[in-house]
């Protein structure tokens, strides 16, 4: 059994890991068996820091041969080591799923020994699991880059995600970074896992990886631009149909010259969030967000952003505005652009409907029209600065140090 | 001015909704107690399987799923339930046709605001539900929802152990759904019941402590957005808020 002590060992190595959700896949439990996959996720728990419990995140071994300079479980740093039997794990996941403290398995590991050796591990967990303790919930698997790509394909069969961590937006951080990782070892995988999920028929029905694939970058530790990075997860996007990509503000736990001493401000990690939603739900391109070089504005969300660019495009007339066009309004989400059509069936929708319907008017006002109706200023210049006033700018924000592109790359050099 | 009394059940909601209908200025409620306006007359409804049919058959011939919302918005555990759900049934009647898409119309509106709360609550426990294990092998939850959620949650507990015993107690309404491994049914409680834990469940209640005190980022503290996604009134029985 599990002591207390390794579990906080392996938890506190794989708690950085950003990915939590145990959506997008509607396994059923078998005959005898225990658990299922809910195909919208559950939360089970939430920590001070605000993030959901959803899957129990652990490693199998913090025990690494690699060397990457950001990561607390490097081979050269001193830090409590510790490892768990296969059977050690499923017997604690059997016993929080039974108490419903979990919604499944979220397994990563440090590379101990080889990486296939490492995968080998891995995977002998994952099958005893699912054959063994007759478990039906969900499992996360991470990807050890470098592991046999047989390991990689054998394990797809048994979980429902697995993710590789991308880490760095560009190979020549990487290499600077994690100099035993390259750009090949994590993507080469993701394509074929890519390829096989195609083959086995895709979607949430298929046995083979039915709730995709993940990854993560860090934001801040590399001088890349969110333009730059934006690029990177749409291309990810379309080549690998991703799922998604989680962005993770730098935190230093470890300290070194080529990394920043400061955290990533989260309002940065906050605005990519917002400009990967508009990737996946709202219809636009990198190319429209931000520019190859260029940081999202602090000031306001990144629709807002764009609207303010392309005034030319604006008002829009509620009652008649195409999904598409609605969508783009800065304030009006998905769930109130829905609502919008679904309503505008029955009738004109006036402006004081839109704030019945809880559409968000604050920055909607401007770009709309209602019955040829106009609520908002006329002024952009006027409209910028309301934006700026009505954005949640959280006064204790820490200062980025990579805010401006020149910033970040002395931060690389270290002449600061 | 008339206020229809009714048992709380759905059935005694249809029986006076088939008075109340066309009685522009009334109130139809279940609130035990209750403050009567001036001048206004009290009707205990008894529920009447017939009145309450011929309300169900016409809700079903306007729209197929205006039961099921109905139903929903009924276990809510505010006092105005009825009274949303009379709205609404009102507008279906009038309209002849669904009108669950009217979205900015305000009886369906409040329908919505008030089914959500419902399923919201309903989603939020298939999460926050915690199980200890008895020494009988019998798993059991306590738990003490805002809204009538027991029925709506059992379904999926069942599916997801359903090869494990279990008991889910709703502390505040007094019952409990009881499942044996084959079949469940839902019985009346007492507000307490003792139960004698396992001898591991201690361990396993502490590991989870452990647990959720290391995977928490201590660097990145966000207390606020935690109560809102978890708010304080759902710790009493999370063995990791204690």
């Amino acid at each position: 059994m599990l002591d207390a002590e390794r579990l906080k060992i392996l938890t506190e190595s794989a708690k950085y890991d950003v990915s939590c959700s145990s959506s997008g896949s509607s396994r059923q439990n078998r005959k005898g068996g225990i658990g299922n996959a809910s195909i919208g996720g559950i939360c089970h728990s939430f920590t001070p820091d605000g993030r959901c419990i959803s899957l129990l995140k652990i490693l199998l071994s913090n025990r690494c041969v690699y060397h990457c300079l950001y990561c607390p479980n490097r081979a050269d740093a001193d830090v409590p080591r510790a490892s768990a039997t296969p059977d050690e794990l499923c017997e604690l996941v059997i016993a929080f799923y039974k108490r419903n403290y979990i919604e499944g398995l979220f397994l990563s590991s440090a590379v101990d020994g080889s990486p296939d050796s490492t995968m080998e591990r891995m995977l002998e967990t994952v099958i005893k699991l699912r054959k063994v303790y007759n478990f039906n919930g969900y499992i996360h698997l991470k990807g050890i880059p470098h592991a046999d790509r047989l390991l990689v394909s054998r394990a797809a069969q048994y979980v429902d995600r697995m993710s590789y961590n991308v880490e760095f937006p560009s190979e020549r951080s990487l290499k600077l970074l994690a100099p035993q990782k390259s750009k090949e070892s994590v993507l080469l995988p993701m394509g074929q896992l890519a390829q096989e999920k195609l083959e086995a028929g895709g979607g949430r029905k298929s046995r083979f990886l039915p709730a995709g694939q993940t990854t993560q970058l860090i934001v801040g530790a590399s001088p890349e631009s969110d333009g730059r990075i934006l690029r990177l997860s749409e291309a990810m996007y379309r080549k690998f149909s991703l799922k998604r990509v989680y962005y993770s503000a730098y935190v230093p736990v470890v300290r070194h010259a080529l990394l920043p001493k400061t955290c990533t401000g989260l309002l940065r990690e906050h605005r990519l969030y917002q400009a990967d939603w508009l990737l996946r739900y709202y219809g636009f391109t990198a190319e429209e967000i931000a520019g190859e070089g260029e940081n999202l504005p602090e000031e306001y969300d990144p629709k807002c952003a764009w609207a303010l660019k392309n005034m030319h495009l604006f008002p829009v007339e509620v009652n008649a505005a195409p999904l598409e066009m609605l969508l783009r309004v800065p304030g009006i989400g998905t769930l109130g652009a829905y609502k919008i059509l679904k309503a505008r069936r029955f009738g004109q929708i006036g402006f004081d409907d839109l704030a019945k319907m809880r559409v968000v008017l604050k920055r909607a006002r401007h770009f709309i029209t209602c019955s040829g109706k106009f609520y908002g200023s006329e002024n952009p210049a006027t409209v910028r600065t309301m934006l700026q006033l009505a954005a949640d700018t959280r006064p204790f924000e820490q200062l980025s140090m990579f805010s401006a592109p020149e910033a970040s790359l002395s931060a690389l050099t270290g002449q600061l | 001015m008339n206020v229809y009394c009714t048992d709380g059940t759905e059935d005694g909601f249809y029986t006076a909704a088939f008075s109340a209908y066309g009685d522009r200025d009334c109130v139809v409620t279940s609130a035990k107690r209750l403050q009567l306006p001036l001048g206004a007359e009290l009707f205990e409804t008894r529920t009447d399987p017939e009145k309450s049919g011929r309300v169900r058959k016409k809700v079903r011939a306007c729209d197929a799923r205006a039961e099921n919302d109905i139903s929903l918005v009924l276990r809510r555990g505010c006092d105005g339930r009825e009274m949303t759900a009379l709205g609404y049934l009102r507008l279906l009647v009038k309209t002849g046709a669904p009108v669950r898409d009217m979205l900015a119309h305000p009886a369906v509106i409040e329908m919505w605001d008030e089914r959500g709360k419902v399923t919201y609550e309903a989603h939020r426990f298939t999460g926050f539900l915690r199980f200890s294990e008895g020494a009988n092998g019998v798993f059991y939850a306590p738990f003490e929802p805002d809204n009538d959620v027991l029925e709506l949650i059992l379904p999926h507990f069942i599916k997801r152990f359903a090869a494990q015993a279990f008991v889910i107690h709703d502390t505040a309404r007094r019952k409990a759904g009881l499942y044996n491994g084959k079949e469940c049914i839902v019985a009346r409680t007492d507000e307490q019941v003792s139960v004698t834990l396992s001898e591991q469940e201690e361990y396993f209640c502490a590991l989870w402590r452990e647990y959720y005190r290391a995977v928490n980022i201590a660097q990145r503290p966000h207390e606020r957005q935690m109560r809102g996604y978890m708010p304080a009134r759902y710790w009493k029985f999370m063995p990791e808020k204690h």
